[in-house]
């Protein structure tokens, strides 16, 4: 019975991954899309769940592109694809798109986001840089961990530490919830009452590597020495140590107290005369960064990022929550995050090989259609999640969507081709920010709903008319249906029903006193539907 | 529903009519919300009676911490209570500080808790702390008080805000903005930040009203089919959004202070606050269940007998010019008023003549709907340094919120299939409170 063929994975599940070991897993020399079918479909089998059919070609070329390149496709861009009858296009699509400039800064801007949300600054100029490089991901976590001041380029990356180095608990837990899938900051007031694993000394040891950071004059510094205390629930005073999330201490001679530092002198220092105080000889953050990629020690670093660029490209981590990475929360496919994680580590922790191999898989590639009542729960990936769009995506698809296709036509070189992207994503930074950051289970609020039903910007950016504009364009159109037909593909990227041109025809047809007014709220109605909010 | 069975197919008949009278006395929170078949606001007689019976809110935030030893808890004469002292009030034996003359009068409306322990002095947590009842988790992030009310006291198909809140100082405004958590956008406040107008709430000129209606009945239809097959919550929440948009842009005019008597105006005074109070009241009488109305900033930890020599007078004038308002108008038995921080201050008296935050023992008053006015609960020691009765942390002052407001503190809503009461399991309202 199905139910006896479950039992392995339920054993899996239930001890948790850390029993799985690297013998029992496929081997190494797979292509991880590959692997990834492997683990979903076995799962699927197993539950007797048909999954959903693979995405139409527009369907899917929307996907990819707002995933890759962070806006909606071309009109010609969706033509040409779904024209396409070459057998192996969409490997081609997926390499066009992520050797474009574009990939690059909107992988930034999302790297940015998990980086910095919640803080007031950026990092997204450091990442441009690292990931045009294609910078290895351990690399970068010591770039912001570590930050060169001296080194222009790397500088910049110093904002992660500055943003944070106010509220070390801040710092201790965000560090801990990004780079290792672990919120521990419950622990630091008791210990966890479910979770075996964290403890007080948990949440301090990990304290103890940043304790000893400060900002001086404007730049981040370090002392040599630092000694956290807590109390425990039961008032017991206790000293805590270079404990990192396994368990494992450095054994140093620097846990004492440091003697005055110079920040409490109360001198005003001129930020850009005094230069950098000069590194400890004994960094407790560098002996973090160093112990935290060891092997045996570096498996929350690797499952981390591999589950959060995962939970990005599919709408739902390998394990969820993304910060509760613990023995009490099993993966829902462990054999594969294993695979994935040793995959990353083995090959420089490179963030592009991971991210190419998600979108060649046949997971990734479902339609989000499903018509055979109650979907599958989430975790089983038998079905595409429809997601919000973030920020940026919105405010640079809904850019897009306005412009006349002739201007961005196939036909353009493509260093001009990236010059006019680039132009539409200046200025879709501004609109950008009136969005909120979509977590998990977004609810879109009645305020966005205010500001396109009423606000002026949007009237006067998004609908306005002009030469390189779509309401131009469409005003040209003697044709009713073409001009409708048109409008659609444009904005929501696929080719329109017949119902919908009905519809939309008859709503023009009443307006024929006003043509270019019906025109424009044609437009408005197509951009504030919910498909075109959403990435499905 | 069992309820459908019974209809002879008249709307007037879609609910039992006994039922309704009976319970629109007693529960028209919990009927009003299920109200979506009947639209009982065309029905003059039914609207006026449940206009009346629906309980509301507003809370009076004194953001940064306001000193109860200023305020509901003096100490005259300990070493830790500064110049201020105590005067009597309309209900004997009970004393408030001498900076509140007008309370002192009414406080027949008034309770005071006087031992709140929250355990947490810091703006950002203690801001969170005391607008949910409790402590956010991880993976968990609660609704406000606000967005609760939105959602138990609110009509799913409102014609007005279910959660306004005014904030205009700049000072705080990071650390409690309204959320609704799990609750979705739905709930979400409307933030007033800046402008007595609502953002975004008045048609533009370059498009006319008929126009405007069916701009958005098209786009309604357009986006049905693409919801089928494809069940997400968030995906639902955008087309609730914009189907609210319409009945929000015709409450514009309540939040207009110019549509009240001068008469009224002035008695709420000239100040910022005062108005945003009276618009409150505009409010909450044309059926939004929530106002907050934020008043910064109270962080003395300077200076902490000018900054409340200032602000408390105004507190005391304001604060009664509502009740008085409310009551003159019927809505007090139905009204909560809440006045509350994040925290307290501390009774030490720091080098800058200023009070630091202070979470072990300090005070919050609830007036009107649901509690018995005149009344002090709990009690701190001689210096104000701790609880020494009727100690309680901000789930039990929640819970009693819920119980005044006739809303079970014990109901459940669901994440997912986990079932999360309003407040934690065993968490008892504080019945000496309760009327």
């Amino acid at each position: 019975m199905r139910f006896i063929r479950l039992i392995p994975s339920l054993v899996a599940i239930l001890c948790g991954p850390s029993l799985v070991r690297a013998n029992e897993l496929l081997p190494r020399n797979l292509p991880l899309e590959q692997v990834i079918d492997h683990y979903v479909e076995e799962r699927l089998k197993e539950e007797g769940i048909e999954p959903a059919p693979p995405a139409g070609d527009a369907n899917f070329t929307r996907r990819l592109t707002l995933d890759l390149a962070g806006r909606i496709p071309t009109l010609e861009e969706t033509q040409t694809f779904v024209a396409s009858a070459k057998a192996d296009k969409r490997i081609a699509l997926v390499e066009r798109l992520m050797n474009a400039p574009g990939f690059v800064r909107h992988q930034a801007t999302e790297f940015d986001t998990m980086l910095m949300s919640g803080t007031r600054g950026s990092v997204r100029g450091y990442l441009l840089e690292a990931l045009a490089q294609n910078r290895p991901w351990d690399l970068v976590y010591r770039d912001l961990m570590l930050p060169d001041e001296n080194d222009p380029k790397r500088k910049a990356a110093n904002e992660f530490l500055r943003q944070r180095v106010r509220d070390l608990d801040k710092l201790t837990a965000e560090v801990s919830s990004i780079f290792f899938g672990v919120n521990i900051s419950c622990a630091r007031c008791h210990d966890h009452p479910l979770v075996a694993d964290w403890k007080q000394d948990h949440f301090f040891g990990m304290k103890s590597f940043f304790s000893r950071t400060y900002e001086s004059g404007g730049k981040l510094a370090e002392r040599e020495t630092g000694l956290v205390k807590f109390k425990t629930t039961k008032g017991v005073e206790r000293q805590a140590r270079l404990m990192f999330l396994t368990g494992k201490v450095i054994e140093t001679d620097t846990l004492k107290e440091s003697p005055g530092s110079d920040t409490k002198k109360g001198k005003k220092t001129n930020a850009k005369s005094t230069p950098p105080p000069a590194p400890p000889k004994f960094s407790a953050r560098a002996e973090l960064v160093k112990l935290s990629l060891e092997p045996g020690q570096r498996d929350f670093f690797a499952r981390s990022i591999v589950n959060r660029i995962w939970h990005r490209f599919f709408g739902y981590g390998l394990v969820m929550p993304l910060d509760q990475m613990h023995s009490e929360n099993a993966p829902s496919h462990p054999e594969l995050l294993d695979w994935l994680a040793r995959d990353l580590v083995e090959h420089q922790y490179d963030v592009r090989r991971l991210i190419r191999g998600l979108v060649l898989s046949r997971a990734y590639a479902r339609e989000s259609r499903w018509d055979k009542g109650e979907a599958p729960r989430a975790a089983v990936f038998a079905v595409a999640r429809v997601r919000p769009l973030t920020p940026m995506q919105l405010a640079m698809s809904l850019r897009l969507a306005v412009t006349d296709p002739q201007t961005l036509s196939a036909s353009l070189k493509s260093e001009e081709f990236d010059k006019r992207l680039q132009a539409l994503e200046s200025s879709a930074g501004g609109l950008a920010r009136r969005f909120d950051q979509p977590g998990d289970d977004f609810q879109v609020g009645v305020s966005e709903a205010l500001l396109f039903s009423n606000g002026s910007e949007i009237e006067k950016d998004l609908l306005a008319d002009g030469g390189d504009r779509l309401l131009g364009r469409l005003k040209q159109l003697k044709n009713r249906e073409v001009a409708i037909d048109l409008a659609v593909r444009t904005i929501l990227c696929r080719p329109s029903s017949d119902s919908e041109r009905q519809l939309l025809a008859d709503y023009l047809k009443q307006r024929a006193d006003r043509p270019a007014e019906a025109l424009r709220q044609m437009i408005w109605a197509l951009l504030t539907s919910a498909e075109f909010r959403f990435n499905y | 529903m069992a309820l459908n069975q019974r209809l002879c197919g008249s709307p007037l008949h879609a609910i039992d009519r006994r039922g309704f009278l009976g319970t629109a006395v007693a529960g028209a929170a919990a009927f009003a919300a299920d109200m979506t078949q009947l639209n009982v606001l065309q029905h003059p007689v039914l609207a006026g009676e449940l206009k009346k019976q629906q309980k509301r809110c507003i809370l009076l935030w004194l953001a940064g911490g306001a000193s109860q030893l200023e305020t509901w808890d003096p100490k005259p004469g300990a070493p830790t209570g500064g110049p201020f002292r105590a005067i009597p009030t309309s209900v004997p034996g009970i004393h408030i500080s001498e900076l509140m003359p007008q309370m002192a009068k009414r406080m027949k409306h008034t309770c005071i808790i006087r031992s709140l322990n929250t355990r947490n002095g810091d703006h950002g947590g203690a801001a969170q702390l005391m607008m949910r009842g409790r402590r956010d988790e991880p993976n968990l992030k609660y609704p406000d008080l606000g967005a609760v009310l939105a959602r138990e006291l609110g009509r799913r198909d409102s014609q007005v805000p279910d959660y306004v809140s005014f904030y205009f100082a700049t000072e705080g405004r990071g650390m409690s903005p309204g959320t609704a958590g799990f609750l979705g956008s739905r709930y979400a406040p409307m933030e007033m930040y800046t402008s007595m107008v609502p953002e975004n709430i008045r048609r533009l000129d370059g498009i006319n009203d008929l126009d405007h209606k069916q701009r958005a009945e098209l786009r309604d239809l357009l986006s049905k089919q693409f919801a089928d097959g494809r069940a997400s919550s968030s995906l639902g929440s955008h087309n609730e959004a914009y189907q609210r948009v319409r009945g929000l842009m015709a409450s514009e005019k309540l939040f207009d202070a110019a549509q009240e008597p001068q008469k009224i105006r002035d008695r709420y005074g000239p100040t910022l606050f005062g108005e945003q109070v009276m618009v409150a009241r505009r409010l909450i009488e044309a059926g939004v269940p929530f106002v907050r109305v934020g008043r910064a900033w109270w962080d003395s930890h300077g200076e902490n007998f000018e900054t409340h020599q200032e602000l408390v007078p105004e507190l005391d004038h304001v604060m009664s010019a509502l009740l008085d308002d409310l009551q003159e108008r019927g809505l007090l038995d139905h009204t909560l008023v809440i006045t509350l921080s994040e925290f307290g201050r501390t009774p030490q008296i720091n080098p800058s003549l200023g009070r630091d935050h202070f979470a072990t023992a300090w005070s919050a008053t609830l007036s009107g709907c649901g509690v018995k006015g005149g009344s002090v609960y709990g009690k701190t020691d001689a210096k104000g340094q701790h609880v020494v009765e009727g100690e309680i942390g901000a789930a039990q002052l929640f819970a009693t919120i819920y119980r005044a407001l006739g809303i079970n503190h014990q109901k459940n809503y669901y994440v997912g299939s986990r079932p999360v009461p309003l407040t934690e399991p065993g968490t008892k309202p504080i019945k000496a409170v309760l009327a």
